[in-house]
């Protein structure tokens, strides 16, 4: 191969791209928290609901898990308009990430509440636990250090797929890579140092997790 | 669009020119008449001027005026299709009798071929919707304005340099720019707007407005071999009835859409 890497010209744009992964961290934090919640919901409804609203659940998961993300996300930003709700592409994106993720997390949960043995939630009902008592004092205990792994990996999905955002306009790591590579053509350059953003982003992730995995529930967790 | 094809049409012919042997001579018309054959270089990535249709031929404004001439003629018309760094070596070389495809006249490519009396215009300008109050570029320089534009597109360039105080959302193509707008996403948009025609009528409830002081207006022409003026001078007059007869706007409107937003009026004297 006939090419000579220089990444001089790309190097002046780091704090652009630092901005970007900044921006990146906060869509999947943010988007993972929100999925959270609506998977504690969906893993309830899924669990000791009725038919009705086993069904609604089961539907929401369905869809979610079976079209891809990038086309839910089209969805909100382009077709929600013409039905009149016009949302940010930050907003769309977010959403989009968020209903997303609930579906995958409301899954993750719900096998960790199918884990929880019958003759505990049995015992739990017998004292007269209401269900969200027995969801917080039975089930949660149970299964934070089980989930912990599975949820720590899906974090770290959300965060490399945090690069559809640059679709819609959002400025973030992916989206600034492209706007330098439009700008300078040193594509192999701008998109190795975006890979290592991402490297950076992911693994002081699954560190940090892991070793919050450890310490919290003596989970053997790997770093890397 | 014409500047980076400018600037990658000049570098490549540079090298193109130095590198590459001249392997031909420009036929004139009286060469072109005796073969029965008038070949044209035509860009089949720059729709509507020139695109692939579904059975693989070049089809397009830029075409369908070869093909008018070429019958005004009386001879064939063979389409050969070129892209932006080798388009003017072929016609430097003979290897094309004249060449299409957003040719903006400008001096730097008057220095190495000749340039036809304008074929038709592309208007750099602010695309937006009725009920806005922009009436040039400038007033899109201000806080509060959102620009619509195309990721990786000259227009952006421009925009740092005389806009900068405007948001800009890029997005990825033309259609989803041009639908953003429609849906109220932007203000404006500042790019050539005769090529966004078409995805401006994808949207018909949109009442569009096109800012009626252009920031430039290109004057698009047939390049054609330096000197040879046989073949350049039969092209002004024939190009000269064409606009004058109505042929060139209808072709126009036939494959943007619109009008052409600029006309070019035709003078008699060239």
């Amino acid at each position: 191969m006939n090419y000579t890497l220089q990444f001089g010209q790309v190097t002046e744009f780091l704090p652009y791209l630092a901005g970007g992964a900044w921006l990146s961290l906060q869509i999947a934090f943010l988007a993972f928290c929100g999925g959270m919640v609506i998977g504690a919901f969906g893993a309830m409804a899924k669990t000791f609901g009725g038919r009705v609203v086993r069904g609604i659940t089961a539907a929401y998961i369905t869809f979610f898990m079976n079209t891809p993300q990038l086309v839910q996300i089209f969805f909100i930003y382009f077709a929600l308009p013409d039905a009149g709700i016009l949302l940010s592409s930050y907003e769309a994106v977010l959403i989009g990430m968020t209903l997303n993720a609930g579906a995958y997390l409301t899954e993750i949960q719900r096998a960790g509440f199918q884990s929880v043995h019958r003759n505990e939630m049995e015992a739990a009902e017998t004292l007269g636990m209401s269900l969200l008592q027995r969801v917080r004092y039975v089930i949660m205990p149970h299964i934070a250090k089980v989930l912990f792994p599975p949820l720590s990996n899906q974090y770290i999905l959300m965060t490399l797929g945090t690069s559809m955002a640059a679709i819609f306009g959002v400025e973030e790591l992916t989206g600034r890579a492209f706007n330098i590579n439009a700008e300078t053509f040193r594509s192999i350059e701008v998109f190795s140092i975006t890979a290592v953003f991402y490297i950076a982003l992911t693994l002081v992730a699954s560190m940090s997790l892991g070793l919050a995995g450890r310490y919290l529930f003596r989970a053997k967790m790997r770093l890397i | 669009m014409f500047k980076l094809l400018m600037k990658t049409v000049v570098a490549a012919f540079t090298t193109a020119v130095i590198l590459s042997p001249v392997t031909g001579e420009a036929r004139t018309l009286d060469e072109i008449l005796s073969s029965k054959k008038l070949i044209v270089g035509v860009n089949p990535t720059l729709p509507p001027l020139g695109n692939f249709n579904e059975k693989n031929e070049i089809v397009g404004f830029d075409v369908d005026l070869s093909q008018k001439l070429a019958d005004m003629l009386g001879v064939e018309l063979e389409v050969v299709k070129v892209g932006s760094p080798d388009r003017i070596p072929f016609v430097a070389t003979g290897k094309i009798d004249y060449v299409m495809g957003a040719m903006t006249r400008n001096p730097t490519r008057a220095k190495i071929i000749d340039f036809t009396v304008p074929a038709h215009t592309e208007v750099f300008g602010v695309l937006t919707t009725e009920g806005k109050p922009y009436a040039s570029y400038k007033d899109l320089d201000a806080a509060g304005v959102k620009l619509v534009q195309v990721r990786g597109t000259t227009p952006l360039k421009f925009i740092k340099e005389n806009v900068s105080k405007a948001e800009v959302l890029l997005l990825d193509n033309y259609p989803d720019a041009v639908r953003a707008l429609a849906q109220g996403r932007g203000d404006a948009m500042i790019d050539v707007i005769d090529f966004v025609g078409e995805h401006m009528n994808k949207h018909k409830d949109t009442k569009w407005h096109v800012v009626k002081a252009p920031v430039n207006v290109y004057f698009c022409a047939l390049g054609v071999a330096k000197g040879n003026s046989s073949l350049k001078d039969w092209l002004n007059v024939a190009l000269f009835e064409l606009h004058r007869d109505g042929f060139i706007d209808e072709t126009w409107k036939k494959w943007f859409g619109i009008d052409m937003l600029y006309s070019v009026s035709p003078s008699p004297y060239f």
